[in-house]
């Protein structure tokens, strides 16, 4: 018998073991990508320029030390209080030297070869305020139920480091084979332009999938699946956008304009193009499978994954293979024309994710007011009838909290915010259940539901 | 009495209308890829290339041995023998940069016409002072309709950084 007092409601459910058969799959695939980096790296190492070969070796420790410690520390927070701290201090330790080491491995072996440590740094700097503002953005954009920072800011450390590692051999071996078979010109630029697609979106879409299938508490719908999707994205281009400006930094700067290059490359990736690229293509992966979360057949849930899969790598694909032919002139009217290529190329993907997200928010919203509504009539107490437009609004929880701030400061702010959230995730439950499509106990909801009306004794009235 | 309406099949579809849409994308690129690499384009014939070397354009010849790297601002060229190629044959030689960008032409004519014209070299583009750094692509292609649809002979030297 479990000695764990459980802080969230207890996670043992009917099926008979004790972990859901999802986990496994989880595993597998983790298994997958481990294997898939050791090789990558020792292939590097082996057949690629001594530099970067020794930089892919040395970042794989990083590379597992961010992965253990990840995992570590998402699952601490289903861990009871007791062992919750020394699970997340081990969790800061493992990221902390990670990151430590991985940042040591970029700046000397990488972009310290190319334009100087100084010169990294600045990059990343410039692009760090960007890149947290996009996942600010996308984590608002989830109006009633907010994604845990923990799990965003996950899925975009995965974007940054793991996929970005997990890409390099793949997509370097096919760039080098095509480029000494195919013909020069549109066929090798497709050729590459599908590698770019298949290899980098599987590669962060691994990453939504791993959330979808260990976190499933926190994956409730499409709207969650395309913040995560979409914080993966921005993950991946803020890795992508530092060696990019580093890199054209160094190859510029013999010729008098480095700087203008790494900022033209910033303004294009990290203002123009924060929400177009990346962040678009793999919200659409983390689309499918939020909608997946939700359906009721495995073919179609299947259908729905690789759908999202597909749109994101034709989207990527679009923009490689394509975007040769939309030239850009060297005079003034070029500033305009860059504004006008990615509007064309990949406005189009963006309108689509924005009508499946505004589509996933008014689904999501009309099933909590439903759900809303059935709590306050059964007369539990955790939610009063008087609270359910409250509730179903967020305009109007926001207000409620301001009240609250203006009659009993912060305190009062966030004691209120604690309850309306507690309020949500109850409401979430209840629709899971009524849908069918959740694998904890009954007590799981009577756990939340207790929750709510103990907050509720701490909310002033 | 019909159960409600279940919306999460609205965003299934859409989801799979989009998918739709993505395929046709890809199947276009598909095409793409094989209007410009079309499958069968192989006659067998071989061009020489001679060498790489440093090239001084004061004279407009070829200097030094064959050479795989450069540095940025050294001039260099590819030499071509065109004998041994057919008559028959379509051909030009380009040098390709690390962006894919075309920085260095001859031809298009055939092999006969261009026998004394056997030095390629690469020109430094608009606006720049020397070459950019990167792999370059020297290729001898055959054309039909205007269009590459073989490479003859490839050569890969890097313009060091």
């Amino acid at each position: 018998m479990s000695t764990h007092t459980h802080t969230t409601p207890p996670a043992a459910n009917p099926h008979p073991r004790l972990r859901p058969g999802r986990y496994g799959i989880a595993a597998a695939v983790a298994a997958v990508v481990v294997i898939a980096l050791i090789a990558s790296s020792l292939l590097n190492y082996v057949y690629l320029d001594t530099i970067p070969g020794r930089t892919s070796l040395y970042g794989l420790l990083a590379v597992a030390l961010i992965s253990l410690g990840t995992y570590i520390g998402v699952r601490a927070f289903t861990r009871d209080r007791a062992s919750r701290n020394k699970h997340l201090i081990r969790a800061g330790v493992l990221l902390g030297l990670g990151v430590l080491l991985w940042l040591l491995v970029i700046d000397i072996f990488v972009f310290t070869q190319s334009a100087g440590p100084g010169v990294a740094a600045i990059c990343a700097i410039a692009c760090l305020p960007t890149t947290a503002f996009g996942l600010l953005v996308i984590r608002r954009v989830d109006r009633n139920e907010k994604e845990p920072w923990r799990l965003v800011v996950v899925a975009a450390a995965w974007g940054a480091i793991v996929a970005t590692s997990l890409v390099i051999w793949g997509e370097s071996l096919w760039e080098a084979t095509a480029q000494r078979t195919l013909v020069p010109g549109p066929g090798l630029d497709a050729s590459i332009a599908f590698s770019a697609g298949a290899f980098e979106e599987l590669a962060k879409g691994t990453a939504v999938v791993l959330l979808f299938l260990v976190m499933r508490n926190d994956f409730d719908d499409v709207v969650d699946g395309i913040v995560y999707g979409a914080a993966v994205g921005l993950g991946f281009n803020f890795m992508e956008s530092v060696a990019y400006m580093t890199n054209l930094y160094a190859i510029f700067t013999p010729e008098g304009y480095g700087w203008y290059a790494a900022g033209f490359q910033w303004y294009g990736r990290q203002v123009l193009g924060l929400f177009f690229g990346h962040t678009t293509y793999t919200a659409f992966i983390g689309a499918g499978l939020g909608v997946a979360r939700q359906l009721p057949h495995k073919r179609q849930k299947a259908f729905a994954i690789v759908s999202g899969f597909l749109i994101a790598i034709a989207a990527h694909f679009s923009w490689d293979a394509w975007v040769t032919f939309f030239p850009i002139n060297n005079t003034l009217f070029g500033l305009v024309e860059i504004h006008l290529r990615t509007l064309i190329m990949t406005g189009p993907f963006t309108a689509l994710l924005i009508a499946l997200l505004l589509f996933g928010i008014r689904y999501e919203a009309l099933a909590l007011s439903d759900q809303f509504r059935k709590e306050a009539a059964s007369g539990s107490g955790a939610i009063l009838p008087e609270e359910v437009p409250i509730l179903a609004s967020p305009w109007r929880r926001l207000q409620q909290r301001l009240r609250a701030f203006s009659r009993g400061g912060l305190g009062a702010y966030l004691k209120v915010a604690r309850l309306q959230s507690a309020q949500l995730d109850l409401a979430m439950e209840r629709w899971h259940r009524e849908r069918q499509e959740i694998d904890t106990p009954l007590e799981a909801e009577d756990a939340l539901r207790t929750r709510v009306i103990q907050l509720r004794h701490w909310v002033p009235a | 009495m019909r159960a409600p309406y279940d919306q999460i099949r609205t965003l299934y579809r859409t989801l799979v209308v989009f998918a739709t849409v993505a395929v046709v994308i890809l199947a276009v690129g598909l095409v793409e890829f094989v209007y410009f690499e079309p499958p069968g384009q192989t006659t067998g014939a071989r061009a020489r290339i001679v060498g790489v070397f440093g090239y001084d354009s004061t004279t407009g010849n070829v200097v030094g041995t064959d050479r795989s790297t450069f540095t940025r601002n050294e001039e260099f060229a590819a030499e071509v023998s065109w004998s041994g190629l057919p008559d028959s044959l379509s051909v030009d030689a380009r040098w390709y940069d690390a962006f894919g960008s075309m920085v260095g032409r001859l031809g298009q004519s055939t092999p006969a016409k261009l026998g004394n014209y056997s030095i390629v070299q690469v020109i430094v583009p608009p606006g720049l002072h020397h070459n950019l750094p990167g792999h370059y692509t020297f290729v001898v292609e055959r054309l039909q309709g205007g269009m590459p649809v073989e490479v003859l002979a490839r050569r890969i030297v890097l313009v060091e950084s």
